[in-house]
């Protein structure tokens, strides 16, 4: 196991040991994965790309189910009205997956404290939206384009027209605020 | 031997029996949650044959063999489904734009057809379909399972494909999620047959110890004939320069004689031998031992291959099912299916040393295994099978 798989797999019990539930579910798992290395840069090596679900990578999903075969996180399936989803909850060996990584855990607390400040309230739907939305602000800033709050919009509504664009433009200007997109007010060229 | 191009036609072939199905089963959810009328849904269809078409074009020689040896870019590793869509992008962008059906009919860009493939939200609504081209239920799986089965001469990978393509559904969207494909409560067994062929199929051919010998081979001698050992990026300056590499252009350097000590042993046949392969889901104490070997054997090891990094890793499957009785209720596969509850992801790792050191390497081996015999016989517990 490299040094990115060991990072990757001592993330998912750091990650739910940090919300306030104490458990995180499959979509904020694949929804936080993708914040902190498309946003904070960590170098997690995944490769997501867009569904109508938002951004994805099955390796995501491939590095829980390991996890969760060596006892690093427990998975429980949870039922509710009209559909179902998921527990993750640190397992028996969490601490020995941590302490495998404990360099890279060390030097990007501070990226995880950022990403449950900014994200741990979300729910799935809203993980779905706001995923998008930096998703549709990568793909603008990687073509240099500068964009408005309108066209992020816009481009956001258009994959995922169950939102209403009073909707979809509260969350842009909100992520805008936090500094989490770089399409719309900063330099082109730097941006990621 | 079968070829890229009748895998292709077959993804075409199943993605329009899966697409006109959900057309049939979903159209509810297809008109009320993206929008959908009947000629938006005519239009599409020729879409989404376009893309699982061409949703193999980007491939490199001996496709996954080699894509270990895609560039990274900005942190991020170049899949092939990159250069398709830079493909359709760019070389075929006339094809497709300028094409008297597409014209008169369609009026599709290029780009259309190309963020079907690797996910670009100019697809709009329209990304709710690539799920078909690369997804859990996608139509690629679907026809390369059966297709690969066929030709390799055995049964592993066969399903009801039928009762899949019968009972595939557009799952509605539930608490504000997307909504996403699924299956029928009336298909479970189906879908459960689907991903129990792709285990298969993992653990008896793709994952074969003898296969992967040589796609460490063609993967080494690859690296030894490509400048910078790395494949051409998929950007406007380097795309001409990867379509030259193809299978016939690397076979004609490897009958040369190129390709180092790898393109020699494909030449000759003389593969690497494996020494040691760990369980199919190895524990944390599986994988202690494989450092034990990788340890005693040393230098002898030549190569190591995990079926994590493999492309045909068969992950956790969780397709959603959807009630016959009542729509709105919807459960994950593994709630119905036991098997698929109790199905890990396989982490199988093979450590390889060369033809003539086999004999010394399989002492090693049995010497570490006794050693763990030992151990375990220390510590109370019984050894072997009872």
């Amino acid at each position: 196991m490299n040094e990115t798989n060991k990072a990757r797999l001592a993330l998912l019990p750091a990650l739910a040991e940090r919300v306030p539930a104490g458990h995180i579910g499959r979509t904020a798992l694949m929804k936080y994965m993708y914040f902190l290395q498309t946003i904070r840069g960590l170098p997690l090596g995944y490769n997501f790309s867009m569904y109508s679900y938002g951004p994805f990578d099955s390796d995501v999903l491939t590095d829980l189910g390991s996890a969760e075969m060596l006892n690093i996180v427990d998975v429980s399936p949870v039922e509710f009205a009209g559909g179902y989803g998921y527990r993750i909850t640190p397992g028996p060996k969490a601490d020995a997956a941590k302490r495998s990584a404990v360099q890279f855990l060390s030097d990007h607390g501070k990226d995880l404290d950022w990403l449950i400040s900014v994200f741990g309230k979300f729910n799935s739907a809203e993980l779905e939206l706001a995923s998008t939305i930096v998703y549709v602000d990568r793909e603008f800033a990687k073509t240099n384009h500068h964009a408005s709050i309108s066209e992020i919009t816009s481009r956001v509504n258009e994959v995922k027209p169950r939102f209403t664009s009073e909707q979809v433009h509260g969350f842009v200007e909100d992520l805008r605020r936090q500094g989490v997109l770089v399409s719309t007010d900063r330099i082109m060229s730097k941006a990621v | 031997m079968h070829t890229r191009f009748e895998h292709s036609l077959g993804v075409m072939h199943t993605a329009t029996l899966l697409y006109s199905a959900i057309r049939n089963s979903s159209a509810d959810v297809l008109q009320d949650e993206l929008g959908y009328k009947g000629e938006g849904l005519d239009r599409d269809l020729q879409l989404v044959r376009l893309a699982a078409l061409l949703h193999d074009v980007g491939h490199s020689p001996f496709s996954h063999a080699s894509e270990e040896l895609f560039p990274v870019e900005n942190g991020k590793k170049y899949k092939h489904g990159d250069y398709s869509a830079a493909i359709v992008r760019t070389e075929l962008k006339n094809v497709i734009e300028d094409h008297p059906l597409n014209v008169t009919n369609y009026g599709f860009k290029a780009e259309d057809v190309a963020a079907l493939l690797d996910g670009s939200t100019t697809a709009k609504q329209r990304i709710f379909w690539r799920d078909l081209i690369d997804g859990q239920m996608d139509a690629d799986r679907m026809d390369y399972l059966l297709r690969d089965s066929f030709h390799a001469g055995v049964q592993y990978g066969r399903y009801d494909l039928n009762r899949v393509v019968n009972t595939v559904r557009a799952i509605p969207s539930t608490r504000g999620r997307a909504s996403r494909l699924g299956i029928s409560e009336g298909g479970w067994h189906a879908a459960e047959g689907l991903v129990l062929a792709r285990y298969f199929m993992f653990t008896q051919v793709y994952f074969h110890k003898t296969r992967v010998a040589y796609d460490v081979h063609l993967r080494g001698a690859l690296k030894e004939l490509l400048p910078n050992k790395q494949f051409p990026l998929p950007n406007s300056e380097q795309l001409r320069e990867y379509l030259k590499w193809d299978d016939w252009k690397v076979l004609g350097l490897l009958a040369d004689g190129q390709g180092g000590e790898h393109g020699a042993r494909l030449a000759s046949r003389d593969h690497y031998r494996l020494a040691y392969g760990s369980p199919e889901i190895s524990n944390a104490t599986d994988l202690a031992l494989v450092d034990d070997m990788r340890k005693e054997l040393g230098s002898l090891v030549v190569a190591e291959e995990e079926s994590s990094s493999s492309w045909y890793k068969t992950g956790k499957p969780d397709i959603p099912v959807v009630s016959d009785v009542d729509p709105s209720t919807v459960q994950p596969l593994s709630k119905h299916s036991p098997i698929v509850l109790n199905m890990m992801p396989i982490n199988k790792v093979l450590l390889y040393v060369r033809p003539d050191a086999t004999e010394k390497a399989n002492e090693i081996v049995r010497g570490v295994l006794e050693n763990e015999r030992n151990k375990q016989s220390a510590f109370g517990f019984a050894s072997g099978v009872s």
